[in-house]
């Protein structure tokens, strides 16, 4: 039977939103899943959550602020408003080849097609205003790279010209106190910028609440990340995928809870000593830069083929800060840098390369992989000019060989999933396996 | 003439070398936000970092991969191979490519025991009083690190002296950028190209005697009469004359530009506030245009850049992008459309730090030429 390609046939065609498909997209894998794997429902619930959130935000009488980088979405959230981390939207069309395409071509009317996929995708997706609905502001940061650089402040002037509110935050790459103090000042004009933007006071027992979610959010995050130490690790690669994700709606209920329901089903798996690969794990390999989005079936063919399971990734690596004097605003918006420092991708790839090198060093002794993959998106460049330093610790610290593979982790067009496996399978068989 | 000099454009270690025969320091400085007059203040001969001429970059790819700007990694492969014999390097964060530079460069040298001196500060992206501050900061932890370097006390007198210095250098570099304002200019492109380029590897009094004996000899030059078209030149790093000799032997003419190895190198004055001087250089350094890896400076840029053109009676604009230069590869989102709208022609060229498509660039230079030209 043909494949059912009405609603991507629609978004090409510039009559469906993102958002509208997105939702569309969630309710049907929810119902198939409902009938073949009801088990397995809670994984898509937080999907379901998110993209009827953001499509809903302005039925529901509230601001919708798109936001790109590392920004203090916690205040979003106290000032009620609608936070749409951008990055949901590639990560999201992207295992759809010709999805993803229509909104890279539009961008590269105008970018390089060196330009990274995420970036590409988002500012394509304001140059064919297809999101869905309009933005009420746009909040981003001066990081992670050149290639946010160059589509925020081009997304910012095209809203600009709409009318829409934009806010910058300019990101230092220093992690001490100066860098810190640095964006806790101006996250307090944010909080005047916000003030104004919602016509409402900020409401410090709104913002608590916040805290207290997202709190709940990151220390499940973090008995997630440590169920992955364990030997074998019971949580298959694929999940990995949300560790980048998760700030988006860290103050959300729906992310503690599906956190909480990955421990819970993590541990059984654990005590049953079960996990993601077929005949026990033989291998735990690290990845050294991006998920695989746009080829996350990578990750399940390994496990099958190679019973190897990802056991973490640099970029989606979470710190994890909490919260610790909930009701202190400057102490809470110290640790709001501090996040925002650490964010995945920017804790390693914002910055200078020793911080990319110090958190590859962490995950290796933490999760004490014996396979090493630099699987790079090729967008991410500076990464690419970090890898030698990064691969070189790993050989001589740990004395393991790193595989490099060039992808594109949003525009599958890029690379097959085929010839990433035929990569994979030769490094598997010739070097691991040897 | 000694101002000869000037005119070549290969990157010249001699006075690096004189400077260090004295027992003094030499740093490389890589990106726009390291001020050269803090560096000077110190006892410290800065050298801009530089690629010019360089065709194999095969090092430096091991270290950056292929898919870095060759231009970044073409810095890194010099300094790999000693073409920069200096005591290190101080950088700003322009774009991560040159960030990446240093990094690998700072590694390669501890890799290899020579532990030299590597310092990078941070350069704000927008533009406001919070921002200075922060870099007013960094700029002072910068003198902290190079007076334990050199030994020498920066004293707002000696930060005086050298703004003066650079400012007389500033007003220099303006006269001759007006040259190239005359219907036949005594200077074309590479000529301009090379003046700017010889700033890098001279101290700065050098640099200055130069350029006024050059101006005192300009109106003895002959002046280019056979050109067809007066062109700008917009874009990534440009460190090689030779780039423009491709287009200027099809009939055109670079009576202006937006490089950073060009005018913007120079631009306008710092104003000294003899309250706070070092505030006044960050000001300087913070609020004068640079590239794209700013983030609120988009709109005056286009400005700038329609603005020149049409002062400098520009027929065209050639837009080259350097490959992986994110920064100035996706500037002509708007640009673009405000070009067409200021009807000034635009001819966008991709290329590499070597002049790997000398044939292809020199067929379509001449096509556009032929369009524009009056």
């Amino acid at each position: 039977m043909a494949k059912d390609t009405r609603l991507e046939d629609a978004v090409l065609r510039g009559e469906m939103s993102i958002v509208d498909f997105c939702c569309e997209k969630v309710n049907g894998q929810i119902e198939r899943m409902k009938e073949r794997n009801p088990d397995l429902l809670w994984t898509l619930e937080i999907q379901r959550a998110m993209w009827e959130m953001f499509r809903d935000g302005h039925k529901n009488g509230k601001k919708v602020i798109w936001f790109g980088g590392p920004v203090p979405v916690d205040l979003i959230v106290a000032f009620d408003c609608v936070p749409v981390y951008l990055d949901t939207v590639p990560i999201r069309l992207s295992p759809n080849p010709v999805l993803a395409a229509r909104f890279i071509d539009a961008a590269e009317k105008y970018v390089p097609n060196s330009m990274c996929g995420i970036d590409k995708v988002e500012l394509g997706m304001t140059l064919l205003n297809q999101f869905g609905p309009e933005p009420d502001a746009f909040v981003y940061s001066s990081v992670p790279c050149d290639s946010s650089r160059i589509a925020y402040p081009n997304m910012d002037m095209i809203l600009t010209k709409k009318g829409t509110p934009c806010f910058a935050f300019d990101t230092p790459f220093r992690r001490d106190e100066r860098g810190i103090q640095y964006l806790v000042d101006q996250t307090k004009r944010f909080i005047s910028w916000m003030e104004e933007l919602t016509g409402t006071k900020f409401d410090q027992e709104k913002y608590n609440e916040v805290c207290k979610k997202t709190n709940r959010t990151f220390e499940w995050q973090g008995k997630c990340a440590e169920l992955r130490m364990r030997k074998p690790c019971p949580l298959p690669g694929r999940m990995l995928v949300l560790n980048g994700t998760s700030n988006a709606m860290s103050g959300f209920d729906a992310m503690g809870d599906l956190l909480e329901k990955e421990y819970e089903v993590g541990e059984m798996l654990y005590e049953l000593g079960m996990g993601p690969c077929p005949e026990g794990e033989k291998h735990r390999v690290a990845l050294l830069q991006n998920m695989l989005w746009s080829s996350a079936g990578t990750m399940d063919w390994l496990e099958r083929e190679y019973n190897t399971v990802a056991v973490m990734d640099a970029f989606g690596f979470q710190y994890g800060d909490i919260y610790e004097h909930i009701g202190d605003l400057e102490d809470c918006l110290r640790v709001m840098a501090r996040k925002m420092q650490n964010n995945p991708m920017i804790h390693g790839a914002s910055g200078p390369s020793e911080n990319f090198i110090y958190l590859v060093d962490k995950i290796f002794e933490n999760y004490e992989p014996d396979v090493s993959m630099f699987i790079g998106h090729i967008g991410c460049k500076h990464t690419w000019a970090s890898a030698k330093m990064v691969t070189d610790m790993i050989q001589e610290k740990y004395g393991i060989p790193s595989l490099y593979i060039d992808v594109d982790g949003i525009d599958g067009r890029y690379k097959s999933l085929d010839e990433i496996k035929a990569s994979v399978a030769d490094y598997m068989d010739t070097v691991v396996n040897k | 003439m000694s101002y000869q000099k000037l005119f070549d454009s290969k990157i010249s270690t001699e006075a690096a070398k004189a400077w260090r025969a004295q027992g003094k320091k030499a740093v490389g400085t890589i990106c726009c936000h390291v001020p050269d007059e803090i560096i000077r203040a110190a006892g410290i001969l800065p050298v801009r970092m530089r690629a010019t001429d360089c065709v194999d970059s095969s090092s430096g790819e091991v270290w950056m991969s292929t898919f870095s700007c060759s231009f970044a990694r073409s810095i890194l492969q010099y300094w790999m191979d000693g073409v920069y014999d200096l005591d290190g390097i101080v950088a700003s964060d322009g774009c991560m490519m040159p960030s990446r530079v240093f990094d690998n460069a700072e590694y390669i040298d501890k890799k290899n025991g020579k532990n030299r001196f590597f310092y990078q500060i941070g350069a704000p992206r927008i533009v406001n009083d919070m921002t200075l501050s922060y870099y007013v900061d960094e700029l002072k932890e910068l003198i902290e690190r190079l007076e334990k370097f050199s030994g020498v006390k920066v004293t707002d007198e000696a930060l005086k002296e050298y703004i003066a210095k650079y400012n007389e250098a500033r007003v220099l570099v303006q006269q001759v950028a007006e040259l190239r304002k005359a219907d036949n200019p005594v200077i074309n492109g590479q000529d301009f190209s090379s003046i700017i380029l010889a700033y890098t590897d001279y101290p700065i009094e050098e640099y200055i005697e130069m350029l006024k004996e050059f101006l005192a000899d300009a109106k003895n030059r002959k002046p280019y009469t056979e050109q067809r078209a007066r062109l700008m030149i917009i874009g990534s790093a440009l460190d090689d004359p030779g780039y423009l000799k491709i287009v200027e032997d099809k009939g055109g003419i670079f009576v202006a530009d937006a490089l950073c190895f060009g005018t913007r190198a120079f631009p306008g004055q710092l104003e000294v506030d003899d309250k706070d001087v070092l505030g006044s250089i960050a000001k300087y350094y913070l609020e004068r245009l640079v590239c794209p890896r700013m983030m609120d400076d988009r709109a005056t840029l286009h400005e700038y850049i329609i603005n020149t053109a049409k002062e400098y009676k520009v027929d065209g604009i050639i837009y080259e992008k350097m490959q992986y230069c994110e920064c100035w590869g996706g500037e002509s989102v708007l640009l673009e459309d405000e070009l067409k709208e200021a009807g000034i022609p635009l001819l966008t060229v991709e290329r590499e730090e070597h002049l790997a498509n000398a044939g292809q660039l020199a067929i379509r230079a001449e096509a556009f030429i032929e369009m524009i030209e009056k």
